[in-house]
């Protein structure tokens, strides 16, 4: 009975070590300097189908493969709207998270993007957007797609879409709107590769202007 | 200043009051108070009917003055009102108290009323909520409007001028209950500014308890019965209900304890003085500061030895409403339009003193009343001597000023006009309520019953309003505080609910609804649930 165990055991290794191997680079919690909270207290009771569960709890650690860096550091940010009545495009690339006066770009009201260019095309494994965080509100049609093409005509991947009813007209998403935390939107790229990385909103609960503290994208540069 | 020049800056400061009040007005979402102020007229105009409420809304005029214009536009019922309909109303007294200021040029100087013009048809806080549906444009254009028949009363006492005050002082009554603040500090720096500027050799107290120097009986009694019969016609709703005129005084009560216990309206004294003097929310800064640095300069000058019955009417009228307005602990920032708009005056009366003042060889207390012509100058003894500001560089300073007041202005009726950084827009409706009426608008065409679609809002009063304004062309919305109350839900396409019934709701509804969630102001939520068969064809035909 011993040695049947063994056996087993040995086989169960011999049988799945080569899928563990596939399974891609090995992993490791994802380091992120993140801002003091800006309210007391995530607003636990806000309900909507619609709307991601508020725990009130951070995300959790998050696993990105070894190697995996900061690739939009200081990296060069167009958008829909290049005259931004407060704040500077840089802004949104420059490792400043502070919800507070000063450290956000505000954009044109309605449908707008803003795009980050990482210089080089790279498999990308984390995005980060912190649109405002100083008040519980919901940023709406938000909107993230990775592609190789600066215009964004061909090879786009949208990796996150909550614009449930289409009125961006980039398609319906399925993915739930979710309330601004100091911790920031964690969107999860899978490895996917870019080189440009597009957010776009359409205003918010508080008005219908579009804002930007930081975008960071993580990733690992192609060989 | 030349008549050309006068007239000129009188134009612009109109062109620019007018366009700034009147430009793209139905843009901005309804306030609240606006929408529970918009659809209390609509019951008049429907209905003709109109019933004085003791515990809100305050005095009827804002509603019988929207009267004339629905009926020039053709709009008789609620359901064919629109913003610019009612907005329109204080917009026009935004306007009216500049030709008010306009009425002053012979007695102030033109420097001043111009100045003043231009300031009050840039003024962030004049301009916004002279686009606002509330009582306080009205309001303060009749506190100018009572102070000014007062003063004209006081120059020469006759009856027609007596009656005339009292008219406004009965518009001002029946417009908002802090009449008795405005209608008292007109009377009182009336009174002082003209017994002040009487003969030498007697003290001012002796002077105010002279009975030689009060009004005679009979101009008070007609004075008295002109305001009560204007305030009488309104408050009863003319003649048909009659408890109305005594229901406005027991409403003090209400009024005085509003103003005076704690509640979530309460600030401190200088609430109204930081909110025009600097505010900064979010990246956006907000400034005043022009406005009130003449004021004081031109309260100085109007205190002063060579002041003026105009002048010091003015700064003491501004002074006292002032200070009971920061007094009183219940505050809205507009609240602050009746000694604001004495301010903006006052500050016209700075900017003339600047301009007048022999700088360098004189002091305040020998200012010239009214600007004085070059020839003038050179005329007076030490004229070699002495040196003056030059005119460019007073117009320059004062045009770097109202640029800075039009920037703000327009940021304040455009881009912040419903924004929580904007200090002028208080607890407003987020331009997202717009979506959610869009939303159900949307839902209502594609459903079989289409206008008649029933709605239930499941919400408290708070979090009710705008939406009876915004959703009032639907002949079937119903609302309940609390969702227990509300049902049954089978068969209603769309409901409306507040944060706090969400919950109830969703254990009611099942999975037969989707739900969407709306900001309706900084920080409090709508959640709307729209049953999936509706809302399937809705994407189907918005895909």
């Amino acid at each position: 009975m011993k040695i049947q165990h063994m056996l087993a055991t040995v086989l169960t290794v011999a049988m799945f070590a080569p899928l563990q191997a596939g399974q891609g680079p090995e992993k490791t919690e994802l380091k992120l300097k993140l801002p003091k909270p800006m309210f007391i207290g995530t607003p636990t009771n806000l309900k909507s189908a619609n709307l991601e569960v508020v725990t009130g709890k951070s995300r959790g650690p998050f696993m990105v493969p070894v190697g995996t860096k900061l690739l939009s550091e200081k990296k060069a940010v167009k958008s829909s709207d290049m005259q931004p009545v407060i704040g500077e495009m840089e802004m949104i690339t420059d490792g400043e998270k502070e919800g507070g006066d000063g450290y956000f770009v505000e954009i044109a009201p309605g449908k707008q993007w803003v795009q980050v260019d990482l210089g080089a095309s790279a498999s990308l494994h984390a995005i980060l957007a912190w649109h405002y965080h100083s008040q519980a509100r919901v940023y709406r049609d938000v909107i993230v797609q990775v592609s190789d093409d600066k215009d964004f005509l061909k090879g786009v991947t949208t990796i996150f879409n909550n614009d449930h009813d289409n009125t961006s007209g980039l398609g319906i998403g399925k993915d739930k709107e979710y309330i601004e935390v100091a911790e920031g939107r964690l969107f999860d790229p899978k490895g996917l590769k870019g080189r440009y990385v597009r957010c776009y909103s359409n205003g918010n609960t508080s008005n219908d202007l579009n804002h930007y503290v930081e975008i960071e994208v993580y990733g690992t540069p192609l060989k | 200043m030349t008549k050309g020049g006068f007239a000129t800056l009188v134009g612009v400061a109109l062109v620019l009051a007018i366009g700034l009040r009147v430009i793209d007005l139905d843009r901005r979402p309804m306030h609240h108070d606006e929408a529970n102020q918009a659809v209390k007229f609509g019951v008049l105009l429907e209905t003709g009917r109109y019933q004085y409420d003791r515990t809100d809304h305050h005095g009827p005029t804002l509603y019988y003055l929207t009267l004339p214009v629905a009926w020039i536009r053709g709009q008789t019922t609620l359901a064919s009102l629109d913003a610019w309909t009612v907005r329109i109303v204080p917009a026009l007294f935004g306007v009216g108290l500049l030709l008010l200021f306009l009425s002053l040029a012979s007695r102030l100087g033109r420097t001043a009323v111009a100045s003043a013009m231009l300031l009050a048809a840039l003024s962030p806080a004049l301009v916004y909520y002279s686009r606002f549906y509330i009582q306080e444009s009205i309001f303060a254009c009749l506190a100018i409007a009572c102070l000014m028949a007062l003063g004209r009363y006081a120059e020469r006492p006759t009856l027609a001028r007596a009656l005339t005050a009292g008219v406004c002082a009965g518009l001002a009554y029946a417009t908002k209950e802090t009449s008795v603040i405005v209608v008292s500090a007109a009377v009182v720096a009336v009174a002082v500014a003209r017994r002040w500027s009487g003969p030498t050799g007697h003290r001012l107290a002796s002077r105010m308890m002279d009975p030689r120097t009060w009004p005679p009986i009979r101009h008070l009694a007609a004075a008295a019965a002109a305001a009560l019969a204007v305030a009488g016609l309104f408050f009863t709703a003319f003649l048909s209900y009659p408890d109305g005129l005594l229901d406005s005084i027991r409403a003090f009560s209400v009024f005085f304890d509003r103003g005076t216990g704690a509640s979530a309206y309460s600030q401190p004294w200088d609430y109204y003085l930081r909110l025009l003097g600097w505010s900064s929310s979010g990246g956006a800064v907000w400034t005043e500061a022009a406005v009130l640095a003449l004021a004081l300069v031109g309260m100085g000058s109007a205190l002063g030895p060579a002041g003026g019955f105009w002048p010091r009417a003015i700064a003491i009228y501004t002074a006292i409403t002032a200070i009971v307005f920061s007094a009183v602990s219940y505050k809205t920032p507009w609240n602050l339009l009746p000694f604001y708009a004495g301010a903006v005056l006052l500050a016209g009366i700075g900017a003339q003193a600047i301009a007048a003042h022999p700088w360098g060889q004189t002091r305040w207390g020998q200012i010239p009343r009214r600007p004085m012509t070059q020839k003038a100058w050179a005329l007076t003894p030490s004229a070699g001597k002495r040196w003056a500001l030059p005119p460019w560089l007073v117009g320059a300073v004062l045009v770097a000023a109202c640029a800075h007041l039009g920037w703000q202005s327009w940021r304040a009726i455009d881009r912040y006009a419903a924004d929580p950084r904007n200090p002028y827009a208080y607890a407003h409706t987020s331009p997202d309520v717009l979506r959610l009426v869009q939303r159900v608008t949307d839902l209502a065409a594609i459903d079989a019953d289409h206008d008649r679609m029933l709605v239930r809002v499941v919400a408290g009063p708070y979090e009710q309003w705008p939406l009876p304004w915004y959703l009032r062309r639907m002949e079937r919305v119903g609302y309940w505080p609390r969702a227990a109350d509300a049902g049954p839900f089978e068969g209603t396409p769309v409901i409306v609910a507040s944060q706090e019934n969400v919950g109830a709701l969703e254990a009611a509804l099942g999975d037969k609804y989707i739900s969407e969630m709306y900001g309706l102001r900084p920080e409090v939520f709508l959640t709307v649930f729209i049953e999936r068969g509706l809302w399937e064809r809705f994407l189907a035909a918005h895909r």
